[in-house]
């Protein structure tokens, strides 16, 4: 399982992980010098929100100690919802608002079943995504909604630029700016790694553990509606499978930053959307046909989480042991 | 030493077991046997000797594909990737068909293609100890990538059925040979899971790895073998549906997965409560076929049934918390 | 002359730069009952680790039955004839107690695919079973039995392999009530009259006068002596000072004069929880510690969490510093001003991979915390190394995780907690389970300095703990309390209560 909090070698591993980005962006300029244009780095960046977004609020429920396969299903809901809403000529604002607000529900539930009733993580959340996914059938009987798209104001959350970059990345780096700041310097941030590492010890501490737990799952459908309006504000129409891409590197994210810093937390987080963004870029940019991200995704997660697990470094220190006998702490402990 | 503990309490709490015993028991055959009652009442053609050969025949290919994972879930873990292994073993099928090999040949590299990949997860899962949720989503991502490559991102026609065409449409009376082969794959599994340690180890394994393995048993290597079979029992199923459907599709596998993970854990509600077993799951597949030929019938929709399944394993998976045993709650944390 | 059942010469071990074990030279006789003492790090643990295959050693010999043995894993061990029974077994919750004794060992070649047939399991486990003088259920399952009959299903399940010589038990008794115990040592007799030799680890000294023949004392790695209990007595000699290897002043700090005590704080009136204790009546005042003794499941640990909320009360009334609460959390509880230092520290009480300050704070964020729950980071430091300073916390290290702590260092963490939470009622429950006696008498020193300025009260398992530190002390027999007629109980009527429930026999 991820460890968190900042170890005392967490500098050497954000170091280490600068130097990774470093030389893989090298490698790919220096094999597709158009890598580096402001064109590239700019849909690298608008990118990297969507997947960053949905990547966060994951982050919250991994820090927990549970798995939410379910936001998937419900961004495919809540960009149905959003997509029926403007389709029927709402304020933009309030379509967003409703979305996000359906997902909360969605959210809620997993949570209240998990948390409260005490149902299995995995499979309930495997149900409620399946539900959800059904249900983004329910606004056109699964026609592409296209409505009002151009008119609504929509694409300008695609369009818009700040300083040459698209706004959403903007976006980005400001929610993951509050929620570093809300995770590592608040009390809420450490109740929910509390209830995380040890949910009896953290109640017996006055944390109500479930409400945490609850709030994970809700932040998490949240934070995947936000991912899901920059997917729409791209392709301009709602389509019921239009956040069914977000889960893969959304784990990856979570999981290879984790290994990469040593600990599931909001920096590492973005560390590893950031990696995983790079990497697929530069794929699609050196022409590797779109069936291979997913698979791209998913062997490097494999290998990030193989190469950083405890145990595999164990086995390493076992095989230097060998050379000059040194027993790791764990070992004295047990 | 029996005035130690409060022997009334005890007493009445194996009193309320007993009964939630028979109830867990047989809750999900009386199920089976109402909705058949009832879907014959109203659609007498459900009972028609070709809609029971389609009911079976579909059943069976369910049945292979999750017998594997059934134990996997028994075990205590997770595999989320069975439907892509199968995926992969079906487009390895077409492809090598289509690049002119027979079927034989072909059909051997299918299974075997979902033997290595089940190795992939046995090896991270059982040897290094890695989650099964987070090795098993990027495994299925892995096998989902190289399935679309093959097909370069379509399907495969495959010309000729072959033998297992014709095995898999025969019938003897209203029963398919298939469904025959499957029954009497699971009557074996049923005499290695209740009669020999083989299905001992693998309960124990759910309530205590430690233990088991502190009894001297081969622990990980049971469990890097239920990966096996569970990638072998995929792929199986994937070489079968490419002869059904006689083509190559990459995406065969999603529409089995909620209903996979359905049936194995409404399953685990009979007869072994909150526990998957083979028993269990051939009559969940049962039932969801039953469901979803009646409801075809009702002339509902794909996404309607999708709600329902995903209705149905919720609350399959609070039924089986509350009559099961808390300590055995399958995939916690898996 | 014959030869000894099990003989180590000159073995050590090293992990880094510490000695965990250096040049131990040990015997251990056949048929003999034998107690490993020592403070936590004397080298016991790591002692039998090594017997028992867990690790391999760096240098020396042990020969069992005078052939020298290699171990590198427990299989090789049990090969050998050596057992062992962890401190906390690992039994499979809803097997039998005949599946569990014979888990991996169904049939006489065990395979993946060997049948299993319960009626043969049944015949050798009642087999088994009758040559010992315990009455057991076997058809039961785990989750249903006790602790002691889970202790012995563990004992039954390492000798049922055949041909073990050797049986090692790791605190075999750190979770049995008296009686248990007691069913405990007649099958130990039993064993030892049946020529089988075990090797024991305790942390309670009156157990090795009742039970060994020999003992032997370990400290700072070394075999410091072998004797036997008579010598003990004959001598005079203090098993304590013997592990510490200095004098011990008193482990219980002094009493409170009666003039420290302080205004009411705790005021409890007929409290009940379902049938596990009702009645149960006290009150508290600051400066004073209260005691209550009280077998494993006679209800201490109810009443613990009752008066923290993490239980709710069916009838009755808890008053704090004069006002009527009925904390339905420990939120609520830790508000009130009610602090809980839980039995299971590990489970309930710390967040293991956590720093110091983490867990110091985690109890009351609310002082952690400024304006819209920003962390006072650097005010938290310093309180928490305050509280390490006041808790003699070793190492002083407040960022590192609290898991490389020992024992007794964690629950000084614990208690560090409870001062940050900054409560009016302290309550401590099983607070030395697993604390060698060198940090026990700090703890109860600190224990000492909470009650200047708090109430505090001690829910103990052990009669000595409940009536050595405390002022005054009640028992809880069965869910009953007994109070003293008298204003104080001496230490026997104090077991007498807890035990039979009636203090008058003693």
């Amino acid at each position: 399982m991820p460890r968190h909090g900042i170890l005392p070698a967490g500098t050497a591993r954000l170091l280490a992980f600068a130097a990774l980005v470093f030389i893989l962006g090298a490698a790919f300029t220096a094999v597709e010098p158009r890598f580096l244009s402001t064109q590239n780095i700019s849909a690298v960046t608008r990118h990297m929100a969507a997947n960053g977004l949905a990547a966060l609020g994951l982050t919250l429920v991994v820090i927990v100690r549970k798995f939410d396969l379910s936001f998937a299903g419900t961004a495919c809901f809540s960009a149905m919802t959003i997509g029926y809403m403007i389709a029927g000529g709402h304020d933009l604002w309030l379509c967003i608002m409703v979305g996000v607000l359906a997902a909360a529900v969605v959210g809620a539930f997993n949570g209240m079943a998990i948390s409260y009733f005490g149902l299995p993580d995995i499979v309930t959340t495997i149900a409620t995504g399946s539900i959800a996914g059904g249900l983004a059938f329910l606004y056109s009987q699964g026609r592409t909604i296209f409505q009002n798209f151009v008119t609504s104001g929509i694409l300008d959350l695609n369009d818009a630029r700040l300083f040459g970059y698209s706004v959403s990345f903007f976006f980005l780096i400001a929610l993951y700016a509050v929620a570093w700041v809300f995770m590592h310097r608040t009390r809420y941030g450490a109740s929910f790694y509390a209830t995380g590492e040890n949910p009896v010890s953290a109640y017996f501490s006055g944390v109500p553990v479930r409400t945490y737990t609850m709030m994970a799952f809700v932040i998490c459908a949240v934070t995947s509606v936000f991912a899901v309006v920059l997917i729409l504000a791209e392709s301009g129409t709602a389509d019921t499978n239009k956040g069914a891409t977000l889960l893969m590197p959304a784990y990856a994210g979570v999981f290879l930053g984790a290994a990469l810093l040593g600990g599931t937390s909001v920096l590492a987080t973005l560390a590893g959307t950031l990696l995983i963004t790079m990497l697929l870029d530069g794929f699609s940019l050196l022409g590797v046909p779109y069936y291979y991200s997913d698979g791209v995704v998913s062997a490097i997660l494999l290998t990030g989480v193989v190469l950083f697990d405890a145990r595999v470094r164990q086995l390493f220190s076992d095989l230097a042991s060998f050379i000059q006998p040194v027993t790791s702490a764990s070992e004295k402990r047990s | 030493m029996t005035d130690v503990i409060s022997t009334h309490a005890v007493a009445e709490r194996r009193h309320s077991k007993a009964i939630n015993r028979i109830i867990g028991r047989y809750w999900l055959v009386a199920t089976l046997l109402v909705m058949i009652a009832v879907f014959a009442f109203l659609r007498p053609q459900l009972l028609d000797s070709s809609n029971i050969a389609t009911i079976l025949r579909s059943s069976a290919l369910m049945a292979i594909m999750i017998l594997g994972l059934t134990w996997v879930i028994a075990a205590g873990k997770i595999d989320v990737s069975f439907m892509q292994i199968a995926a992969l073993g079906n487009m390895t099928t077409a492809w090598l068909l289509a690049s002119g090999s027979g079927w034989t040949l072909a059909a051997i590299c299918g299974v075997a293609v979902g033997a290595v990949a089940g190795l992939l997860n046995g090896t991270l899962i059982a040897i290094l100890g890695i989650p099964a949720l987070i090795v098993t989503i990027a495994s299925g991502g892995i096998c989902a990538s190289i399935a679309a490559a093959l097909g370069k991102g379509t399907s495969i026609r495959i010309a000729d059925a072959g033998l297992l065409g014709d095995l898999l449409f025969t019938n003897w009376g209203p029963v398919p040979v298939i469904a025959v082969i499957a029954a009497l794959f699971y009557l074996i599994s049923w005499y290695a899971q209740e009669k020999l340690t083989f299905g001992h180890y693998i309960f124990a394994m759910a309530q205590n790895e430690k233990a088991v393995n502190e009894a001297g048993i081969a622990a990980r290597s049971l469990l890097l073998f239920l990966f096996v079979l569970s990638g072998i029992c995929s792929a199986i199923a994937g070489v079968l549906l490419a002869a059904s459907l006689s083509s190559g599709q990459p995406m065969i596998g999603s529409s089995y997965f909620i209903d996979g993970l359905t049936a194995v854990l409404l399953g685990g509600l009979m007869l072994r409560i909150g526990k998957p077993n083979v028993l269990g799951t051939t009559t969940a597949i049962l039932l969801l076929s039953v469901l979803v030929s009646g409801s075809a019938m009702f002339g509902w929709a794909d996404y309607q049934r999708q709600i329902i399944k995903g209705v149905l394993l919720l609350v399959g998976v609070a039924v089986a918390m509350q009559f099961g045993h808390r300590s055995s709650s399958p995939m916690q944390g898996a | 002359m014959t030869v000894p059942a099990l003989c180590a010469k000159a073995v050590s071990k090293r992990f880094g730069r510490i000695n965990a074990l250096d040049d131990v030279d040990f015997v251990l006789e056949k048929g003999e009952v034998h107690a490993l003492l020592g403070v936590n790090g004397a080298g016991k643990s790591t002692f039998i680790k090594i017997l028992s295959g867990v690790y391999v050693k760096d240098k020396g010999v042990i020969e069992v039955d005078g052939r020298e043995i290699d171990c590198h894993n427990p299989k090789d061990a049990i090969r050998c004839g050596i057992a062992t029974v962890q401190q906390h077994p690992e039994l499979v919750a809803d097997f039998t107690g005949y599946e569990n004794i014979f888990l991996g060992r169904e049939s006489a070649r065990a395979s993946f695919l060997s049948g299993i047939d319960r009626s043969v399991l049944k015949r050798r486990g009642d087999e088994l079973l009758s040559r010992f003088p315990v009455e057991i259920d076997l058809s039961r399952r785990i989750e249903d039995m006790s602790a002691v009959e889970r202790e012995i299903i563990a004992i039954l399940q390492a000798i049922a392999g055949d041909h073990i010589r050797i049986l090692i038990l790791d605190e075999p008794t750190s979770t049995l009530t008296e009686v248990e115990k007691e069913v405990l040592f007649r099958l130990m007799n039993t064993l030892r009259a049946s020529g089988i030799s075990i090797l024991y680890i305790t942390h309670r000294l009156e157990e090795v006068m009742e039970i060994a023949d020999r003992f032997s004392v370990f400290r700072g790695g070394r075999m410091i002596s072998t004797m036997t209990p008579q010598q003990v007595r004959d001598k005079n000699l203090s098993l304590a000072e013997l592990m510490l290897g200095e004098t011990l002043g008193a482990v219980f700090p002094e009493k409170a004069e009666p003039a420290q005590l302080g205004e009411l704080v705790l005021d409890v009136r007929n409290l009940r929880h379902q049938r596990l204790f009702s009645n149960v009546s006290f009150q508290l005042r600051r400066g004073e510690i209260l005691g209550v003794f009280g077998l494993v499941g006679s209800g201490i640990d109810e009443l613990s969490k009752v008066l923290y909320g993490a239980l709710a009360t069916d009838a009755g009334s808890v008053e704090l510093n004069g006002r009527e609460v009925s904390p339905k959390s420990p939120a609520e509880a830790l508000k009130a001003g009610i602090f809980l230092v839980p039995g299971d520290r590990r489970v309930e009480g710390l967040s293991l991979q956590q720093s110091s300050i983490f867990n110091i704070t985690l109890a009351n964020l609310g002082r952690a915390s400024s304006f819209a729950g920003f962390l006072k980071r650097s005010a938290n430091r310093r309180k928490s190394e305050e509280f390490a300073a006041r808790v003699t916390l070793s190492p002083a290290n407040v960022t590192m995780p609290v898991s490389g702590f020992s024992g007794g260092n964690q629950q000084k963490i614990v208690v560090a907690k409870g001062l940050f939470a900054d409560a009016d009622v302290y309550i401590f429950v099983e607070p030395t389970v697993g604390v060698d006696i060198g940090a026990r008498a700090k703890l109860y020193g600190l224990m000492r300095e909470l009650a200047k300025t708090s109430g505090v009260i001690v829910m103990s398992t052990d009669c000595d703990e409940a009536h050595g530190i405390s002022d005054r002390a009640f028992a809880l027999y069965k869910g009953r309390q007994v109070v003293p007629v008298d204003r104080v109980f001496t230490r026997n009527e104090l077991l007498m209560a807890g035990i039979m429930g009636d203090a008058t026999h003693a």
